[in-house]
Formats: C-alpha cells, sequence, structure tokens
C-alpha cells in the first residue's frame, strides 16, 4: 500500500518480498527441532517491515549543511579539546563532559542534572545527535551548535558570558592553535564569532558519538537477509519484548527508525511540576524560546546560504497542545541512561514499561485543566497512549529487548589528543 | 477539527462519478488524486511523490469550482490521524501558483499509520472541506 493509498509495482513487489522472507524464516522451522539456544518467533508481516524500519545501523554520515566545519577533523579535535575543557565554566569546575559522561552513555546517571547548580531536567546523552531535528528535552535549539552554546552561557550550568568563551580560547595557546587547525585562522576578535564557532566545533566533535552495533542490529540485519539460523540466536525473550514494542505496545510509533525516534514531542503522563516550583511547560516553552533565538537556523550564523534545513523552524506549530510535550528519546544505549523521563522520574526501564502498562489517560490532559480559556473545544487530545495493561513476565520481555539495544563501544577509554602545532 | 471531520465529505469517484463540469477543469494534476464536496473538485499530489515518516514534504493542488459556483478565495491543507486524535506539529504554508494552482510547504505526517490530509476550499462565507486518507508505514 502507498502513502495515496494505491498499490503500485514496486511496493507490491516490496510487499511480496516482506512475504516471502516471512514464509522462509518461519517455514524452516516449522516441524523442525531447534538447537538449544537458538529460538525464531513467527513474525507477522506486518512485525517484519515494523522491525526491519529500525536499521540498518549505523546510519549514512552526512554534512551538517549550517556548520561549515561539521566533518572537519580539525574541528572535531578542536571540539572534543572544548568538550572535556573545564575552563569554560564561570568556576574553572564544570565541562560538558561533567554532565555528559562517556562511561554513562553519555548521561550522568541523575535525576536531574547538576552544572553550577541543579536544574529542571534530567541529562539527555549526545549520542547519536546528527540525526536529530530537534534538541533538548522540548527542542528549543534547531541545530547541533546552537545546542551546544546553550549551557556555556545557562548561569545554572556552565555560567560563561560570550566574551568569556572567546576570550578563553584567544588567549590560551592550544585552544587557539585548534582553532586555527579548524577554522583556518586565529581567533578573531569578535566575541560573537568565537562563540559560534566554539559551538561548531562541540557540534563537530558531538557529530561523531555515533553508538556501536547491538544484538539488535544483528537480528534486524539477519532477518533482513533472510538468515534464519542467525536470527535465531537473538534471545528468545528480547524477541518476545520486540514483538510487543513493535506491536501491540504501538512503542514503535513513536520510537521510530533507526535510531528509534521520530524526533517529535508527546506527552506521556509525567509529572511537570519543578522541583523548584512551577510547571515545566516543555515543547509550548521550546517553541518560544526557539523563535527567539539568534542562533537558529534562520539567523545570520547558519553557514547554509540557502536556508534549507530552516524548513521545520520556518513551519513549527506554537498550539495549545504542546503544553507538557517532551521530546520522544533515543532508545540506543539506554540500558546505560537511566533513570529516565525528561526529570528523570522514572529510576529503571521496568518502570518506564510499567507506567505505559498503567497510564492514566486523564493526566495527558493537564493543558486543559490549566489554561482552559485558552483551549478552544475543538483542541483534539491524543488517544494513542492507554493502558496496556502488561503482565509482569510481558513487561520483562519489553525490558530484555531495550536490554538489547546496548552496545560494546561505548564508555570505552578515549585516547588522550596530541598537543596542537 | 473534529466538526470538520464529521462534515460529509467523499472521495472523488466513490459515491458520484466526475462531473462535467470538473471534466472542464483545466487545473487537473497529472498523476494527482481527486477529491470533491458539494461546490469544488480538487486535485493534490505530494512532492516528492511518497511521503516519508518524519519528513517533510509539500502538496500541489488545483481547484476548479463546480458549475456556477464562486472561485476560491482561499484554500488550505492539514494533516490529521483520526486513530490518535492529533493533528501535525508543522502548519503549512499556502501561495497561489494561479490558474487555480495552490503550493503548500512545510507539512509533515511524523508517524507511522492512518493520516488524513485535511482540505478546506473558502468563498462566500462558506467553507468546503474534503478529506482524503493515507497510510504510512
Amino acid at each position: 500500500m502507498t502513502n495515496d493509498g494505491s498499490v503500485t509495482g514496486s511496493h507490491r513487489s516490496r510487499l511480496s518480498r516482506l512475504a516471502v522472507l516471512a514464509v522462509a524464516l518461519y517455514l524452516p522451522w516449522q516441524g523442525e527441532a531447534q538447537n538449544p539456544g537458538e529460538f525464531l518467533l513467527d513474525f507477522s508481516e506486518a512485525e517484519l517491515r515494523m522491525i526491519l524500519q529500525h536499521g540498518p545501523w549505523p546510519p549514512p554520515v552526512s554534512r551538517d549543511p549550517s556548520n561549515r566545519v561539521s566533518g572537519n577533523a580539525g574541528a572535531i579535535a578542536f571540539g572534543e579539546k572544548l568538550f572535556f575543557e573545564s575552563r569554560l565554566s564561570a568556576k574553572g569546575s564544570i565541562s560538558c563532559g561533567t554532565c555528559h559522561v562517556p562511561e554513562r552513555g553519555w548521561s550522568d546517571g541523575r535525576k536531574l542534572g547538576v552544572g553550577l547548580v541543579e536544574v529542571d531536567r534530567n541529562t539527555p546523552t549526545v549520542q547519536n545527535v546528527r540525526t536529530h531535528r530537534w534538541f533538548g528535552w522540548d527542542g528549543s535549539s534547531d541545530n547541533l551548535w546552537s545546542q551546544s552554546i546553550r549551557p556555556l552561557l545557562d548561569t545554572r550550568e556552565m555560567g560563561m558570558t560570550e566574551r568569556q568563551v572567546a576570550e578563553t580560547v584567544r588567549s590560551d595557546a592550544d585552544l587557539a592553535c585548534r582553532y586555527e587547525k579548524a577554522f583556518g585562522a586565529r581567533p578573531p576578535a569578535d566575541d560573537a564569532a568565537v562563540l559560534v564557532a566554539v559551538g561548531k566545533a562541540l557540534a563537530a566533535f558531538q557529530e561523531t558519538l555515533v553508538s556501536g552495533r547491538t544484538p539488535f542490529d544483528d537480528f534486524r540485519d539477519a532477518l533482513a537477509n533472510g538468515n534464519h539460523k542467525a536470527a535465531a540466536r537473538y534471545p528468545q525473550d528480547a524477541q518476545k519484548g520486540l514483538r510487543i514494542f513493535a506491536g501491540k505496545g504501538n512503542c514503535s510509533l513513536c520510537h521510530f527508525g533507526p535510531n528509534f525516534t521520530h524526533g517529535e514531542f508527546h506527552e506521556i503522563g509525567i509529572p511537570v511540576f519543578k522541583k523548584a516550583g512551577g510547571v515545566d511547560w516543555g515543547r509550548y516553552e521550546g517553541i518560544k524560546r526557539l523563535r527567539a533565538n539568534r542562533f537558529n537556523l534562520l539567523g545570520p550564523f547558519n553557514d547554509d546560504p540557502a536556508r534549507a534545513d530552516g524548513m521545520s523552524t520556518r513551519h513549527v506549530a506554537l498550539v495549545p497542545q504542546t503544553f507538557e510535550q517532551f521530546k520522544v528519546p533515543t532508545l540506543r544505549n539506554v540500558a546505560l541512561t537511566a533513570p529516565y523521563m525528561h526529570n528523570g522520574h522514572l529510576a529503571t526501564l521496568a518502570d518506564v514499561v510499567r507506567h505505559y502498562s498503567e497510564i492514566d489517560p486523564t493526566l495527558l490532559h493537564m493543558a486543559h485543566m490549566y489554561f482552559d480559556p485558552l483551549v478552544p473545544e475543538a483542541v483534539p487530545t491524543d488517544t494513542l497512549l492507554k493502558p496496556l495493561n502488561l503482565s509482569s513476565i510481558e513487561i520483562s520481555y519489553v525490558v530484555a529487548f531495550l536490554m538489547t539495544l546496548t552496545d560494546t563501544e561505548t564508555g570505552k577509554p578515549r585516547k588522550p589528543l596530541p598537543a596542537c602545532r | 477539527m473534529k466538526i470538520a471531520l464529521k462534515i460529509c465529505t467523499f472521495l472523488a469517484g466513490a459515491i458520484v462519478p466526475f462531473s462535467a463540469v470538473a471534466q472542464s477543469c483545466v487545473a487537473d494534476l497529472p498523476g494527482g488524486r481527486r477529491v470533491e464536496s458539494e461546490r469544488y473538485v480538487l486535485s493534490y499530489r505530494t512532492k516528492p511523490e511518497k511521503v516519508a515518516i518524519s519528513q517533510h514534504f509539500a502538496v500541489e493542488m488545483a481547484v476548479c469550482p463546480k458549475g456556477g459556483e464562486p472561485a476560491p478565495e482561499s484554500v488550505r491543507v492539514d494533516g490529521f490521524m483520526p486513530d490518535h486524535n492529533h493533528g501535525m506539529n508543522y502548519r503549512a504554508v499556502i501561495k497561489p501558483a494561479g490558474d487555480g494552482r495552490y503550493e503548500a510547504a512545510g507539512l509533515m505526517f511524523h508517524m507511522p499509520g492512518k493520516w488524513d490530509f485535511i482540505f478546506e476550499v473558502r468563498a462566500a462565507g462558506k467553507t468546503d472541506r474534503m478529506t482524503a486518507t493515507v497510510m504510512l508505514q
């Protein structure tokens, strides 16, 4: 079926291939004794389609057109140096790497992030960020270099000024040398130009933080290649969990694609009251901040004169439904990044699955409760999320599947950078 | 939105044969899909032809009034997931392209599943709504 409702030749052919694949994978195993430790569920055509769209991995590498040093080796090295540079914080005590810890899946293991003071949200991983359209839990940045500048200037996080960031780079021989390697000239006197360059170098480095292949990827590719023997080595519990994830759990609808996120936002019934008081309005405030951000893709610092990547920023809708929505996170290496949700409200993966299993739909309509006069009667409320009523063994299956999204490379010691000459 | 969806709309050809007036419409789009209301026939096609999940796309529309009906004053297109009861996270911007044609940019269907295109044609104080369903997988 195509998206115009008809079945074209090429799509019919694709469906046929899926059907053949389903049969090829399953039939040989019917009536045949499977070896101990080998097991393959009889995935349906629809389940196979859903499973296959979670790959292949890793994704093809592409440069960020808004960042002229994206993919530039000198900029990547400069960005790595900056990422772990604590002189980029007001007290000289915090770097990006303080919260985005490689060994913790580039997160920090805390419920709420801690910069110069504790902040209101959980620290998201910076792995696989090149694939994102929006950055941060509220998507207040539309590009990675802007998102990298934000914590530098946030008084609760690193607390620097534009001038302090620029001076730090200009006055340090190694940083200034790396700047020149990346950008082809010594850091200029223009503080804003240096700040943006720092953001772009940080982005160039983070673009390289692609998670490795996982047991799920091997399983997915084995299915794609019709290699049922290899597919059958994937753990039985994980297969059962995957079936729930891609089937009745509807998880794949939002955790869509190779990076297990469609990159957009949903309200999922997590409490939004901040520890210090007040409400975290999530995406609604994020869109307002995005539009006010001088570093967004529609602004003067985008290196792409065509502003082609600005489409989402031009068209994003600031509507009441965005109250309390937060970004759908990647699930790759999710086992390494507990606790979960925008405010670290859920401690374990089992808690997360249980949340969806027992979700209270009345919690999904808080916008109406708080902003009744602003919400027209006809505003729809999302009816996707309903209690799944999973048994405890089903919850354990889904967790078993999520565990197989963990690679073995993340957290390995990084080679020290040679001095810049 | 709900009210809009409940208003009786139908796909051209599904119930009523394409009318003689519509056949004279010069703004029919090759390869497009047609919907119609009491007063209008609308042909649309997407760019790219196959809509990808969570990727922006554009919609080209050609709108023709049936016999004696006024020319459209404005045309609008939106997307809606009836099974989830939510729409798009983006607003399409529509520009007239002459000869009853319109180009909408900035749409995005961000999830797999059933989506409805909702077209609105406004003229002479009335709004005609038409829907067309697509399945994204």
